[in-house]
């Protein structure tokens, strides 16, 4: 197994170590499938080339990948979606929603 | 045992322009799979269970008052309804992640019509909704848009919506909406006033029903002309603008909830119909394909609508077009057409034979069954 080279770690920094699945175009260091950003570079030369990924992208698809294996796993529908109370806060009937929206208790999240 | 199934948390049916776009949807979904299960949202008189033919139609009933909870449960209860089908199930239709979550969860191909998306319409309606919460409403949205086999749009600005959300650009195909040509003898509404322009539609913030209004205020001149409001939404739900029309002391006829049927009939019998639509988020980033555009097209009337990449594209240059959220530049583009009604009659006649060439429902489920040929090739 060729471990990806990639430098992680915010105090202390050390090789990804995981298993590599490409190299990179650019300076030809092994990449894991974590690490590769657009255009199959490493993080650095994709940074070099002005092609910066959000720093959320990663835990958010991160983040995704769980609960979508949570769910399945569970066999719960809406795991996913991860709305807490704080979320809710905003749907309920009486917090300041367009009143007239209520009225006949029309449903539809979009016309067309 | 069903082959598809098509879930939308929309009540269906209603006056609404959703509605219409369900039914040809789902029609063409469930007669290429000799029928097929509908999970809707129910409510009002509507049965929580229906079956025609090979069609099984289940509606969500349960009151649950926080809309979260609501999307939340008619998901699980979705899920629960597929459940059986899981087997025999190759195909799912949905409009909204609320589908799409139990859809994914049973294997079978995803088709993701796209008319809109939730994390950018919701806080037009639920202002305290936190940023953050959208952001994860959007979450949900890439996530279902980016695991469907297709994605269907009706516009290409919620095309370039989708795509940014990281739908791939080869699995997203254009349908733009449309509508049925209207007989020219179709008789006139027995309410109707003598002369008069109308709006078909909803009356949320962006279809600019006020804009209208104050529009239709300049025209006071014009003791002959009525304005119609064809609302889909009660009467209830059109307090604050029935308030604004009395302000203003606009002349105006109200009719609320009239069979889809019926419209047909209001259009063609009007001097000109209006879609004065906004210039806000809702329209420009998100996009939509106005039934109502449509709807007034196919009876051969005049259309004078706001100027925006979604009207262009549906109206081309077979309308009038003006620039959004300017009372007094819409109210001076129909005094125009009222005064020629030569040219606004043969405005109308050209959108009338463009919808016949190539944009009634017809031609928008041989664009769907394209898509189905695709999904299934693959």
């Amino acid at each position: 197994m060729t471990p990806c080279a990639v430098t992680t770690g915010f105090f202390t920094l050390g090789k990804c170590g995981q298993m590599a699945v490409a190299g990179c175009p650019a300076c030809g260091r092994a990449v894991c499938a974590d690490h590769l950003a657009d255009g199959g570079l490493c993080p650095e030369c994709a940074a070099a080339r002005n092609r910066f990924g959000h720093p959320a992208a990663a835990a958010a698809a991160r983040r995704r990948t769980y609960r979508q294996r949570q769910s399945q796993y569970y066999g719960d529908t809406v795991y996913y979606s991860g709305f807490d109370d704080y979320d809710r806060a905003a749907f309920e009937p009486g917090a300041a929603a367009d009143q007239d929206y209520l009225d006949d208790g029309d449903d539809a999240l979009v016309d067309s | 045992m069903h082959r598809a199934a098509y879930l939308a948390f929309d009540r269906f049916p209603s006056a609404k322009g959703s509605a219409v776009h369900i039914r040809h949807m789902a029609a063409e979904l469930f007669d290429r799979y000799g029928g097929g299960l509908l999970c809707v949202l129910g409510g009002g008189e509507l049965p929580a269970y229906q079956r025609e033919g090979g069609v099984e139609i289940v509606r969500f009933t349960d009151v649950v008052p926080n809309l979260l909870d609501r999307a939340e449960a008619f998901s699980r209860w979705a899920a629960d309804r597929l459940a059986p089908h899981r087997d025999t199930l190759e195909i799912c239709h949905v409009r909204d992640p609320w589908g799409a979550l139990p859809a994914l969860s049973t294997g079978a191909r995803l088709v993701y019509e796209a008319n809109g998306l939730p994390s950018v319409e919701l806080p037009y309606h639920w202002p305290l909704a936190a940023p953050s919460t959208l952001s994860k409403i959007r979450e949900l949205e890439e996530h279902c848009l980016q695991e469907s086999d297709a994605v269907v749009v009706p516009s290409r600005v919620i095309l370039k919506a989708v795509t940014d959300r990281g739908a791939g650009p080869d699995r997203v195909h254009l349908v733009p909406n449309g509508a049925d040509p209207v007989p020219a003898d179709v008789p006139r509404p027995p309410t109707a006033p003598g002369r008069y322009v109308i709006y078909v539609g909803a009356l949320q913030p962006w279809q600019g029903v006020d804009v209208l209004l104050r529009a239709f205020a300049r025209l006071a001149d014009l003791t002959d002309l009525t304005l119609v409001v064809c609302s889909s939404v009660s009467p209830a739900r059109a307090r604050p603008l029935r308030r604004l029309a009395e302000r203003l002391g606009v002349r105006i006829q109200w009719e609320h909830q009239i069979p889809h049927a019926d419209v047909a009939a209001w259009l063609a019998h009007a001097e000109l119909s209006v879609a004065p639509l906004t210039a806000g988020p809702r329209n420009l980033d998100q996009g939509c394909s106005p039934i109502k555009v449509w709807e007034s097209m196919a009876a051969g009337t005049a259309v004078v609508a706001s100027d925006l990449p979604v009207i262009r594209e549906v109206l081309g240059d077979h309308g009038r077009l003006v620039p959004p959220d300017r009372p007094a530049e819409l109210a001076r583009a129909i005094r125009v057409l009222l005064e020629y009604p030569d040219a606004c009659r043969d405005l109308g006649e050209r959108a009338r034979r463009h919808v016949e060439d190539g944009f009634t429902w017809k031609h928008a489920r041989a664009r769907l069954a394209d898509v189905y040929d695709r999904v299934e090739a693959h």
